[in-house]
């Protein structure tokens, strides 16, 4: 049983970080792209933006879908048609129809909440943070190692790459409908069957604990797909006389530099996910509860206090770059990016070694509600940023008017002692 | 400041639980290279491997 739990989880990353190559795969080809039907400007941030429009719905969807159906159905099912899209993406000489096909591409990056849900169905609570965070980090990382590999394999011809990339989707989809299994015992898949009915789902869209992970989710993973977008054009423009010094005065070498210093949040965002998870179970290990107000006897309380440190660290780091911005320091806003990223990895480890926990019987349609909702981040927090006149001082505001009162919410929402999950908009409690 | 919690019942993890940590410990290592190469270009410029370009 015990190999097979690790079968389960290596097949659910290697899905997950296959998803989040195809999800920015089109963002890594599109100067290709734009080169190819002479795109202006407009019509580029179109495209990129596209990738995150079906993911706030496409991830409570799915997440109802692998409690109802099983994850291994549900992920083969996505593979299986967004590799089938991609292929034909490969084949398309029409602007409009390739757009369309990348929008549905993108509905891989749903795919996060299934693997979500199938390794909460496998593992135990006390090693529930590493492995999720496993999972989560390695796949995330997908979408760094696409930016950094398939231009220089597949060089202009993307077309190529979202063939390549779909036939071997196909393959995983195969590969997870054959060897994945739903949950570790019948019991566990019967409850979460069960519990994603639409009293079920209406309970945890109401709870008011549900709700601060949701926004802690969107302090954290909503602001690292935000920041992906972001910042390379904010280096680009913010640090332009610093990146010209630096010998970079090419458009390509700008870009070149912007992205590199960008990619430090990418990477760390992505690879310190694991070791988040892994101290949310350090934090459960030792009963560590520093923070005052949020709840010490709950049996998982260590770890709503890992989380609240996390954003807490999120919220300084944010003002933190606005002040690096302003001191017109590029090397400081570097180094305080590498801190930023870290955090925003301890936000996003910390609140999914959680969802399980609160949620045991319903762990697809939390995940679907958290990771959901929570991706809308991604299209406000650059909006805010580009609309501050000075363009260091994006991050402050969005700390002080949504980050603080999140913050605020989420220390009175997981004040309660005992079963946090009961407290909600109102207090009916689902027949199991 | 602390509670006893879990650890006043003793965990066993699985086999596979020393090879994960090793595993994100070699995904954070990653990830601080990346972010020393990107720090040392804000220094070196054109002078950082690969900026040659």
């Amino acid at each position: 049983m015990n190999s097979n739990k690790v079968e389960q989880l290596v097949i659910a990353t290697v899905g997950f970080f296959w998803c989040f190559l195809m999800w920015f795969s089109t963002a890594a080809f599109s100067p290709s792209i734009a080169a190819n039907y002479h795109l202006d400007i407009k019509e580029l941030g179109l495209l990129a933006s596209s990738a995150i429009w079906m993911a706030p719905i496409g991830r409570i969807v799915a997440g109802w879908a692998s409690d109802r159906f099983g994850a291994p159905r549900t992920f083969a099912a996505i593979l299986a048609g967004c590799g089938l899209v991609s292929i034909a993406s490969g084949f398309t000489s029409n602007y409009d129809l390739l757009f369309a096909e990348r929008v549905v591409v993108a509905i891989a990056g749903v795919s996060f909440v299934v693997g979500i849900q199938h390794v909460a169905q496998w593992f135990d609570s006390h090693e529930i943070g590493t492995a999720e965070g496993l999972y989560a980090g390695t796949g995330n990382v997908g979408a760094g190692v696409g930016a950094l590999l398939l231009p220089r394999i597949f060089g202009t011809n993307y077309q190529g790459a979202f063939v390549w990339l779909g036939a071997i989707a196909l393959g995983i989809g195969l590969w997870y409908l054959v060897r994945g299994s739903a949950a570790k015992n019948a019991e566990r898949r019967h409850a979460a069957r069960v519990g994603s009915d639409m009293r079920g789902t209406i309970f945890v869209w109401s709870r008011y604990i549900a709700i601060a992970l949701m926004l802690a989710y969107a302090m954290s993973f909503g602001l690292e797909i935000a920041m992906n977008a972001w910042l390379p054009g904010y280096f680009a423009r913010g640090f332009h006389g610093a990146i010209l010094a630096l010998g970079f005065t090419s458009v390509a070498g700008v870009q070149i530099a912007a992205g590199t210093f960008a990619a430090v949040q990418s990477f760390t965002a992505s690879l310190f996910r694991p070791f988040a998870g892994f101290m949310s179970d350090l934090f459960q290990r030792r009963g560590w509860t520093p923070l005052p107000f949020i709840a010490k006897s709950l049996p998982y309380a260590p770890r709503l206090h890992w989380l609240g440190i996390a954003l807490i660290l999120i919220t300084l780091a944010m003002a933190a770059l606005t002040a690096a911005g302003l001191s017109g320091s590029l090397h400081l806003s570097v180094a305080v990016l590498v801190a930023f990223g870290i955090f925003v990895s301890f936000g996003t480890g910390g609140t999914f070694a959680l969802v399980p926990l609160l949620f045991p019987d319903r762990p697809g349609v939390a995940a679907g509600f958290i990771g959901g909702i929570s991706t809308a981040g991604g299209i406000v927090y650059p909006l805010i940023f580009a609309g501050s006149a000075n363009i260091h001082m994006g991050y402050l505001y969005a700390a002080l008017y949504m980050f603080v009162p999140f913050l605020l919410f989420y220390f009175w929402a997981a004040r309660y002692e005992r079963h946090p999950e009961e407290h909600g908009l109102f207090e009916a409690v689902p027949a199991e | 400041m602390s509670m006893n919690l879990d650890s006043e019942t003793p965990v066993t993890y699985g086999s596979w639980y020393k090879y994960g940590v090793a595993f994100l410990s070699v995904e954070m290592l990653i990830a601080i290279a990346v972010s020393a190469y990107s720090l040392y270009m804000t220094f070196h410029g054109l002078g950082g491997f690969p900026g040659k370009h």
